[in-house]
């Protein structure tokens, strides 16, 4: 039980939290809580050295946000 | 260590469960696909926590899919709702019109310096953010057929590989340079995601 460790666990549960009953109830504030889940991801794979994971992840999550961004984007200028 | 791996287990679990409660009493589309990456971000932690050599084989394939995946539901929800691209930009930033020149200039050149996947990553990370920023009129069809070449080039390496090992070197530096341009190439379509008259 790393430091590391701990704080991923508590970071995780706080952000799905706020990913899953966020406060204004918009698209935007939820894509926002989504990177929260995801701190608390990297620092659980930071206390287990999965460096390749982690690099990946941070990767990937740009190219998500980008992909989430599009079609808000896209749903906000509709209505 | 055996502590850790029940807690997180637990953690784990209290987060599944307050995830797939907000999941099914979410009503909108939109909200669900974003719910669904937070589906996917509990999974990884739930291979995390495996904290082995196999954790981070099986992360990596399953970041892929999971962003593949992402690609594909967003773009059948765009089509299904038949959203369209906003007439204007919704905001506009002057750095976004200076900046991108400059930046892609660097990125490609260290990109190309470096060569190989790496050099063809951080390459086509230039060109991502070029395309993203300023839009393009490129022929895509050109840049594929130089894509198709690549591949070739990079199988032919390997032939040399097999049968001339005496020429490592050159064979080194044909696939670095194919595989650069391969992937550069391939990424570089993530940019033309808002659309344009020749993709």
């Amino acid at each position: 039980m790393t430091p590391e460790f701990i704080l991923g666990c508590i970071i995780l549960i706080v952000g799905v939290i706020a990913v899953g009953f966020p406060r204004p109830k918009t698209y935007l504030s939820r894509l926002i809580s989504l990177e929260i889940p995801g701190f608390g991801l990297l620092l659980i794979m930071l206390a287990y050295d999965e460096m390749l994971a982690l690099v990946t992840f941070i990767g990937v999550t740009a190219i998500s946000t980008f992909v989430l961004v599009r079609a808000i984007e896209r749903k906000e200028a509709a209505q | 260590m055996d502590v850790a791996y029940p807690a997180g287990l637990l953690v784990v679990a209290i987060g599944i469960v307050i995830g797939f409660a907000a999941l099914v009493r979410e009503k909108d589309d939109l909200h669900r696909i974003l719910l669904t990456d937070l589906a996917e971000v509990l999974a990884l932690v739930l291979i995390a926590l495996v904290a082995t050599d196999l954790a981070e084989a099986l992360i990596l394939p399953g970041l892929v899919v999971g962003i593949s995946e992402l690609m594909a539901v967003s773009e059948v929800y765009i089509a299904r709702e038949g959203l369209r691209a906003p007439k204007e930009p919704a905001f506009r930033i002057e750095v976004m019109e200076s900046a991108p020149g400059i930046l892609a200039l660097i990125l490609v050149a260290y990109g190309i310096f470096l060569s190989g996947f790496t050099g063809g990553v951080v390459a086509a990370a230039g060109a991502v953010f070029y395309f993203i920023c300023r839009g393009h009129a490129e022929q895509f069809e050109l840049i594929e057929t130089v894509s198709g070449y690549a591949w070739a080039i990079w199988i032919g390496a390997f032939f040399i590989f097999m049968f001339l090992p005496q020429y490592w070197f050159f064979a080194v530096m044909m696939a670095g340079g194919a595989i650069l341009l391969k992937v550069m190439a391939k990424m570089s379509l993530v940019g033309t995601m808002r659309g344009g008259p020749d993709v």
